[in-house]
């Protein structure tokens, strides 16, 4: 199946190097370093205003690179035209010319490039085949589905063959099952296409399930990349382990009671009944006043530990998010499984499971 | 309250809302254009009746020299305006576009500001700049053509003139309208384009011009209309002359209903230039209709 379409070797790496980007006085891409290995799946995350859809649209060549470089494979393409990076885009509105069928959206940068009307034919009509559009050639986006014009768009993309597919928020427009639906399509369009996407999400669901790597990103600066559950099990400070997890990791301020060779003992502020013994290979001095991270997957009910006064249950059948406050008014949420209604109104006892605490210093700074 | 009584609530509130209007429209509009039809089939001055004649104003039209000249020099005026002003108006639309924020609206108030003069001040004006003695663009006609010309006085110049003093009087709502359409294509099909690897070129008459359209042929159509009903510029600047070269429809109408107190003819002419309009311009909607559709 769609051999014409498929990668033949010329998927390539994207490679920035101290890319900055400013518009006027303010800047929103303040240096990064990055490399894309080829045929990798890499999906930018954060929350709006981030610059994730501004770094994606510098790699496309739509906004001016103020500082530093972008190269796609070898080649420096910093200063080329978007049609000449070797790039495609999916935008989020889709950006479907609405004046045309399907088939010419999809035919309109071959045609543009003046192809032989066979060749345009025959890869039209692979990727309508691949993207199940094969009975709408005919019809305007207008008159077709939120996901199928989705479809169009991709199907625009692919038929170029690009080095690079560029993604900016593409299942956003989309109904919640059509999103968990096409989130899927991608994942196997990569897997068959093997080319290089780069995919910029604010959903860190969308970014857990379809990447190979993911760069969190906030204040114009990458916070963190690795692979998905790398960055699950160890973030580097505390705005990538709070963006990272759904829902999202409990955070309680607390004090370095003593410190030995191995770890510290952690009370919590307002928690005189409760302390945790948490290992570190560096741990701070006594006194020190730290912030502690334990997601809501690794609460359990325990006999000792926080005093839990929980307001509202979001059961959810298989699990069961359990939202409350500690004494001194702390919001904390922790997650039951095969327990069903009751707890709400209740004051439960839980405590992290062991080894999974994380400690952050002021600076939100991972400490380990 | 049961349903028919509030149905019937409802349909007092409304009338009462439409009646302002209706009985405006009625009154200055419904029943004058009701009294022109009549008014076409007799001889009456213009205020008292007349005998009914018939098809005999007509008949009279269709053997009147003068009025073939006039609808002549009506068609030679659209050609003058029509294509040429949606041209001139998109190019201006498509160049403001591209200035940004307080820029923008500045050139675009300054375009737009000729529409809100009335008449007499735009003939006023273009009158003294057209001056055979004192105009300040004598000179400029001079180096073209050797001499000062008395434009409106001048047969072959009468017409191009008023044309020009035309297309600069009305071209800012053409400009409004046409920025309006440029405003409504997304900016990320300009983008997908770019990518897609079309030229500037390419992007104006693959993308620009195709969702434009629609605009365009209401601007083509409005100006059509418009331009039918050509007479207060002519009536202030040439009056018809010189050799009946300004001599327009509504200009040979006017004459005959206020200076030759001929009511019934007179009618007689604005019936036929009515229907003269509806006919073309609903025949140029539906043509520039069809031509977007199969794009």
């Amino acid at each position: 199946m769609f051999e014409s379409l498929q990668d033949k070797g010329h998927a390539t790496g994207v490679h920035l190097r101290g890319a900055r980007k400013s518009f006027g006085a303010l800047e929103v891409i303040k240096g990064v370093d990055m490399d894309i290995g080829r045929g990798e799946f890499a999906v930018f995350v954060g929350p709006s205003g981030c610059g994730k859809s501004t770094l994606l649209r510098m790699i496309a060549g739509l906004e001016d690179t103020s500082d530093g470089s972008i190269a796609i494979g070898e080649r420096d393409v910093t200063h080329e035209d978007p049609a000449d990076r070797g790039v495609a885009m999916v935008f989020q509105s889709y950006a479907l010319y609405p004046h045309l069928s399907v088939y010419e959206n999809m035919a309109f940068s071959l045609r543009l490039a003046k192809r032989p009307k066979a060749e345009v034919d025959a890869k039209v009509r692979e990727a309508a085949g691949i993207l199940q559009l094969a009975d709408h050639l005919e019809k305007k986006p207008a008159q077709l589905s939120g996901g199928q014009r989705q479809r169009v768009a991709i199907g625009r993309a692919i038929v170029r063959a690009p080095e690079v597919f560029l993604f900016d928020e593409p299942l956003s427009n989309l109904d919640a099952e059509l999103r968990v639906q096409m989130r899927l399509e991608l994942a196997r369009l990569h897997k068959a296409l093997g080319a290089t996407m780069i995919y910029v999400t604010h959903d860190q669901v969308e970014a857990m399930t379809l990447a190979d790597r993911i760069f969190v990103l906030q204040g114009g600066l990458v916070q963190q990349q690795g692979a998905p559950l790398d960055l699950y099990d160890d973030p580097s400070n505390r705005f990538v382990a709070g963006f990272i997890g759904s829902p999202s990791m409990n955070f309680l301020a607390a004090t370095v009671e003593s410190r030995n060779g191995s770890g510290i003992r952690a009370r919590p502020v307002g928690q005189p009944d409760t302390a945790f013994d948490i290992s570190l290979a560096a741990p701070p001095d006594a006194g020190t006043r730290v912030t502690l991270g334990i997601r809501p997957e690794h609460l359990v009910i325990r006999g000792d530990g926080l005093r839990v006064t929980v307001d509202v249950a979001e059961e959810l059948g298989g699990v069961s998010y359990q939202h409350g406050t500690l004494e001194g008014g702390e919001p904390v949420i922790f997650q039951q499984t095969g327990v069903r209604h009751g707890m709400s109104g209740t004051v439960q006892t839980v405590a992290p499971e062991e080894g999974r605490i994380f400690v952050f210093d002021e600076g939100g700074g991972r400490i380990r | 309250m049961s349903l028919a009584k509030r149905r019937r609530r409802e349909m007092r509130a409304a009338f009462l809302m439409i009646a302002p209007f209706v009985s405006v429209f009625a009154l200055f509009f419904l029943y004058p254009t009701l009294k022109v039809v009549a008014l076409s089939f007799t001889d009456a001055p213009l205020i008292g009746e007349g005998n009914w004649v018939g098809l005999a104003n007509y008949a009279k039209l269709l053997g009147d020299r003068l009025f073939y000249t006039s609808i002549t020099n009506n068609l030679y005026f659209v050609a003058l305006t029509v294509v040429p002003t949606t041209v001139i108006a998109l190019l201006i639309a498509l160049s403001v576009s591209r200035l940004k924020g307080r820029m923008q609206a500045l050139v675009l108030t300054l375009f737009f500001l000729p529409y809100v003069l009335p008449v007499s001040v735009v003939t006023m004006i273009w009158a003294w700049m057209f001056d055979f003695q004192f105009g300040i663009l004598q000179p400029l006609i001079a180096t073209i053509t050797g001499k000062p010309v008395p434009v409106f006085k001048n047969p072959h110049w009468v017409m191009p003139m008023i044309a020009v003093v035309t297309i600069w009087w009305t071209n800012g709502f053409n400009v409004l309208l046409l920025i309006a359409g440029l405003r409504n294509i997304p900016a990320d099909l300009y983008e997908a384009a770019a990518l897609d690897g079309a030229t500037p070129w390419q992007r104006f008459w693959r993308i620009t011009w195709p969702l434009l359209w629609p605009i365009t042929a209401l601007v083509l159509t409005l100006q059509l209309i418009l331009q039918l009903k050509l007479f207060d510029q002519v009536y202030l600047l040439s009056k018809g002359g010189p050799f009946n070269q300004s001599y327009v429809v509504l200009m040979q109408m006017y004459r005959e209903a206020f200076q030759l107190n001929h009511g019934g003819y007179a009618s007689a002419i604005a019936m036929v230039l009515f229907l003269f309009i509806v006919v073309l311009s609903v025949l140029q909607f539906q043509l520039l209709r069809i031509r977007g559709m199969r794009k």
